[in-house]
């Protein structure tokens, strides 16, 4: 395996634990919660809200503009 | 938060990207001059969700005009910096603001709950990093050790590749406010 497949391998196992957490918060059955109701806590606060948007804002600064 | 936003604002100047530095120095101070408040929420009834329902669509349409037509301007251009800048900074005062379709609080996340995520994005930042200091330079990609950028080079080099992930940073947003 290439450095380059090892380091795809690597983002692909980070996202697919990402995804079973998300999955198993919505069993249930763990004390997990789905992303969205943190996300939703986290912008209960006007910082939360603009810190969060602000870091979304940069996402497409960062890939589309100067 | 101010400090991280203010940190990332400084190595994204540092890194030769001023516009970035500005947005995320400008919003740590926003943040540091005291807005630090629970947003006032008024919990959704059964009567204020009903009209909501209508506006999916009417995004849906806008957000696909607005992907196909930014996306076909190229990458780091300037009717494309300033489209994402107009509509972040659209999406900041809708955050700015108390929203009216905020929904309750759903209390405090568990330790474990905390945790478990926190993981997972410290992670994806730690490997991001990690391969960032394994390029040439810092605006050198690498094939062996690609970021998460120089993965995306190759689709967003096409407009249908632009469109797509601007699709998707749209709805994201949306999905953001509506939180």
């Amino acid at each position: 395996m290439s450095s380059h497949d090892a380091t795809v391998a690597i983002y692909g196992l980070i996202a697919l634990v990402g995804l079973v957490l998300e999955v198993m918060s919505r069993t249930g059955r763990t004390e997990v919660p789905p992303l969205g109701t943190v996300l939703t806590r986290i912008m209960h606060t006007r910082s939360g809200r603009i810190g969060v948007m602000a870091g979304w804002m940069w996402l497409g600064m960062h890939y589309f503009a100067k | 938060m101010i400090v991280i936003l203010a940190l990332a604002g400084l190595f994204d100047g540092l890194a030769g990207n001023p516009v970035h530095a500005v947005l995320l120095v400008g919003v740590a101070l926003l943040l540091w001059s005291g807005v630090d408040l629970p947003v006032q929420v008024e919990e959704r009834s059964e009567a204020a969700v009903v009209p909501d329902d209508g506006h999916p669509l009417v995004v849906l349409v806008i957000a696909v005009v607005y992907a196909v037509a930014v996306g076909g301007f190229d990458r780091y251009s300037w009717p494309a910096t300033l489209a994402v800048i107009v509509l972040g900074v659209v999406g900041l005062m809708m955050a700015f603001r108390t929203s009216r379709t905020i929904g309750p609080d759903p209390g405090p996340i568990g330790r474990r709950g905390a945790v478990a995520w926190a993981s997972v994005f410290v992670a994806l930042g730690l490997w991001e990093l990690t391969n960032l200091l394994l390029q040439p330079d810092l605006v050198t990609g690498s094939y062996a050790h690609p970021t998460l950028s120089t993965l995306l080079d190759p689709i967003l080099a096409l407009h249908t590749g632009r469109s797509a992930l601007l699709f998707v940073w749209l709805v994201l947003g949306w999905y953001l406010v509506k939180r």
